[in-house]
């Protein structure tokens, strides 16, 4: 079996300052289970897009029924696979976990858009894919256990995303507040 | 900015981080997509991809581990995660794009 999930979103920040934020997010205070994160490849295509793969380490926790025998180590190294499309006003990006993946592979895809009825807000769809071949009988519990988990992360995440969509507003006003004084002062 | 899979790098990683996140902002996302900071980059990257390849990881379990059947299978066996990356980038993980959206004369 395999679980889907679906979630659409809009932050109230324009398209550019989400896929600026998608870059800055690691450190942020909703995801201090993130260990590490490190640029692997990263280049520009034909179509002057930007594809990027990253490697990040995350600390994982696993549910009380789970027989830990089996996994070492919590620690779980997911690679994210990204396009931005800049012309077009498009990102894509794919994540999904490199180790545990006969307990569990969380795939994830992500698309980043402008808004389309209000361009000063980006949208932004989730789809995911919850696959669990484990045996014992325990593939569909550690599913619905990841599938809700996933749903619990993700919102986390958007938090993280939002703090940091803050940060940049913030800077921004205080970068437009100083060339307003030095051309007062000039 | 987060640090890096080896203390060692996380100061190439931050210069180079501090690089792309200004060009991003001014340059890219403003239509100059030529390259910038590749240098810091590069070595950047050759620090990350030798932690990488020290990093060991216990493959999980499949079988109980107190079964004497298969020993082999039971005992844990290491996998380098530079080998699950390049086996996780062989697949390709964004489609070409379509014929029709790559028509743009017509």
């Amino acid at each position: 079996m395999v679980k889907f999930f679906q979630h659409t979103f809009a932050y109230d920040h324009p398209w550019e300052n989400v896929t600026y934020a998608f870059w800055l997010r690691y450190p942020n205070p909703f995801a201090s289970h993130v260990v590490c994160a490190d640029v692997i490849d990263r280049s520009i295509n034909d179509d002057g897009m930007l594809k990027t793969t990253r490697l990040v380490l995350k600390k994982g926790k696993l549910p009380k029924w789970f027989p830990d025998q089996f996994v070492k180590s919590s620690e779980a190294y997911v690679i994210e696979e990204s396009l931005v499309d800049p012309k077009n006003m498009k990102m894509v990006t794919r994540t999904r976990n490199l180790n545990h993946v006969r307990v569990m592979q969380v795939e994830e895809t992500q698309t980043f858009t402008p808004h389309p009825v209000n361009p000063e807000m980006t949208s932004v769809r989730t789809e995911a894919r919850i696959i669990s071949k484990f045996g014992w009988g325990l593939a569909s519990r550690i599913e619905l256990f990841g599938e809700s988990n996933f749903a619990n992360n993700a919102a986390k995440a958007r938090q993280g995303m939002k703090h940091i969509l803050q940060m940049i507003r913030e800077k921004h006003l205080i970068r437009e507040r100083m060339s307003f004084m030095q051309a007062q002062t000039a | 900015m987060s640090s890096s899979i080896g203390a060692e790098c996380t100061e190439l990683k931050q210069k180079y981080d501090t690089c792309f996140n200004k060009w991003y902002s001014e340059k890219f996302l403003k239509g100059d997509t030529t390259p910038e900071c590749e240098d810091l980059f590069k070595d950047y990257k050759a620090c990350v991809m030798t932690q990488v390849g020290r990093k060991k990881l216990p493959r999980t379990q499949s079988i109980k581990p107190n079964t004497r059947s298969s020993i082999s299978q039971v005992a844990l066996k290491e996998k380098q995660i530079d080998t699950l990356l390049a086996d996780a980038r062989k697949e390709a993980p964004f489609p070409p794009p379509s014929q029709s959206s790559s028509n743009s004369s017509s």
